[in-house]
């Protein structure tokens, strides 16, 4: 071949040399070059032999050297015959194989007994197996991965003479039959992994959900204990309440009672611990009961709020002060034509609203009276009125006066004024329901929890369709 | 969290000068208690808070008014809110806290700025 390639360039030379070579292999050759007259087929003989290696036309040479191992075996197994190739990946001579071992012999402990139970009985069947995957013992010890085919020879009367086997190297393919698998296992474990991941983190979720649940139920409970279960119901008198959270994971710091007095006389208080959150919460409990007790000591109005003051101001001094605002007042009936006598006093908190029976709508100061907790002596102011059939008394917290509206300013006590005195004439219920859905009308702008206490005299009887008064 | 409320300091011939601007909530009012805690007053001075940039105050910063003014007291010291915009000069005489702080209103638009309240 290399001769040949070297002569391609120039025809002429590559004659020249040719006939060299081939001379001195050929003595026919030779003998008919020395003839002027016969030096052209000695030209054709050269590049015929060229042709020949060019086509691989020398069978012995394409079995010796093929790309893949040949091998001949006798039924037995004998080895009889194998290429070079096939020589060269297991590192044998020809001698150490041929006549002396069999092709199992060739094969790992589990290719043996494949050999045996499989390849062997389904070959002596069929006559011909493809592609079986095999690993071959090499002379140094290492392990070769082929796929093997084996045919059955058989002779002119069908009877096997023998068993004819290529190898192909198998050694890419099972490198990548390998990182197909590791990377499908890699596939699987990430797989795994993220499922694991997904798993612990809904594991995670419920919890924070479960925990978010509970201490929902703790605010609610703790919320609910700082107002009363459900109003009194009073002769002659209507009441309704609303409390509206700020949040149902905080709990605020409104609070509001109506409870029995002596004499068919009721007490009320309604009021807004600064701050919120637990610290809030407890005093706001504290209040509740300091309030209760004054007013079973002493029920005028300003003494209670002024015992309330006292409790405050003594209680928390130190770096984390409570204040608060309050109305406290009394409820006394038996006025002339079923009118209701409100002493009341208020420190620090939005004035109540009344809403009249004839429609207007006015605020029930109480001024100068002082945020509570503040000072040792606050000035607290008392007022007092008349509440007359069809008159409702409305007490808020500035949750509702400091609510963000929706279209940006802050909702004032002059657009309450005007809400209630657009409602006006309406019974406690009816206000409770109205600003109820005024609070809903807010949305996020309500940022604060908001306490409402309405309380009224029912409208004549004539007027007993009033749905406000029908409670 | 952010407390959407800006503290500057400076000083004034009686004392030194804190300004407010934005909204004293609940979300910043331990920063404006701690800021007031951080003034070393002196006995006689006064504190002038400065409330012309206030946009909102909530109950918790009506606390951390009321709390910077029992530090200066317990000083020997003196609270003035300056320049109080009217909605807080509102909720202040609501809660009757304009008898416990000196309260100069804001001036009406149009006048000069008065930074030397007393």
């Amino acid at each position: 071949m290399c001769g040949t390639s070297d002569g391609d360039p120039d025809l002429d030379t590559g004659i020249v040399t040719g006939t060299t070579g081939a001379g001195t292999g050929t003595s026919v050759g030779i003998g008919t070059g020395s003839g002027s007259g016969t030096g052209e087929e000695s030209v054709d003989d050269a590049e015929r032999a060229q042709f020949s290696a060019l086509l691989e036309d020398s069978a012995e040479d394409l079995y010796e050297h093929a790309p893949c191992g040949y091998l001949s075996t006798l039924l037995d197994g004998q080895i009889a015959k194998v290429n070079a190739t096939l020589l060269a990946w297991l590192g044998y001579t020809r001698a150490q194989l041929v006549g002396r071992r069999r092709f199992a012999d060739l094969l790992t402990v589990g290719g043996k007994l494949y050999h045996e139970t499989h390849f062997a009985p389904l070959l002596a069947m069929q006559g011909r197996l493809s592609g079986i995957a095999l690993e071959l013992k090499c002379a140094d010890g290492s392990r070769l991965p082929v796929l093997v085919t084996s045919v059955v020879k058989t002779g002119t009367d069908g009877e096997p003479l023998l068993i004819r086997t290529t190898v192909f190297d198998a050694r890419d393919r099972r490198a990548y039959e390998k990182e197909l698998l590791r990377a499908r296992k890699q596939a699987e474990q990430a797989g795994e992994d993220a499922e694991q991941a997904r798993a612990e983190a809904e594991t995670a979720h419920q919890g924070v959900e479960a925990e978010r649940a509970r201490l929902q139920r703790v605010v609610s409970i703790l919320q609910k204990s700082l107002l009363p279960p459900e109003l009194p119901r009073m002769p002659g008198l209507d009441a309704a309440a609303y409390y509206h959270p700020a949040s149902v994971d905080v709990i605020g710091g409104d609070f509001y009672d109506l409870f029995p007095l002596d004499k068919g006389r009721w007490g009320f208080f309604l009021g807004d611990v600064c701050g919120k959150g637990p610290e809030a919460a407890a005093v706001t409990s504290l209040i509740r009961y300091t309030l209760r007790a004054a007013f079973l000591v002493d029920s005028d109005p300003v003494h209670t709020l002024a015992t309330l003051n006292a409790a405050l101001h003594e209680r928390f001094t130190g770096s984390d002060p409570r204040y608060c605002t309050a109305i406290a007042g009394t409820l006394t009936p038996g006025g002339e034509a079923g009118a209701v006598t409100v002493g009341l006093a208020g420190g620090g908190h939005p004035p109540a609203l009344l809403l009249r029976a004839d429609g207007t709508a006015d605020f029930l100061p109480t001024p100068g009276g002082m945020l509570l907790g503040v000072l040792a002596d606050p000035q607290l102011t008392s007022a007092t009125t008349l509440l007359r059939p069809g008159d409702t008394m409305l007490l808020y917290t500035d949750g509702l006066t400091e609510a963000r509206t929706r279209s940006g300013p802050r909702y004032s006590e002059e657009d309450l004024h005007a809400f209630v005195a657009d409602l006006a004439p309406a019974g406690a219920q009816t206000t409770v329901d109205a600003v109820q859905r005024l609070l809903g009308g807010f949305g996020e702008g309500l940022d604060d929890d908001t306490a409402l206490l309405a309380l009224g005299v029912p409208a004549a009887r004539t007027a007993a369709a009033n749905p406000g008064a029908a409670r | 969290m952010t407390t959407g409320m800006t503290l500057s300091s400076g000083q004034t011939a009686t004392g030194p000068l804190l300004s407010v601007a934005g909204d004293l909530d609940h979300r910043s009012a331990g920063v404006f208690r701690a800021a007031v805690n951080a003034l070393a007053l002196l006995p006689g001075q006064l504190l002038t808070v400065d409330l012309s940039a206030l946009a909102f105050c909530d109950s918790s910063g009506i606390t951390a008014l009321i709390s910077g003014r029992n530090n200066a007291r317990a000083a020997g010291a003196d609270v003035a809110l300056v320049r109080v915009p009217p909605s807080t000069v509102r909720i202040l005489r609501i809660l009757g806290l304009d008898q416990v702080f000196r309260v100069d209103p804001a001036p009406a638009p149009g006048s000069a700025p008065d930074p030397d309240p007393v």
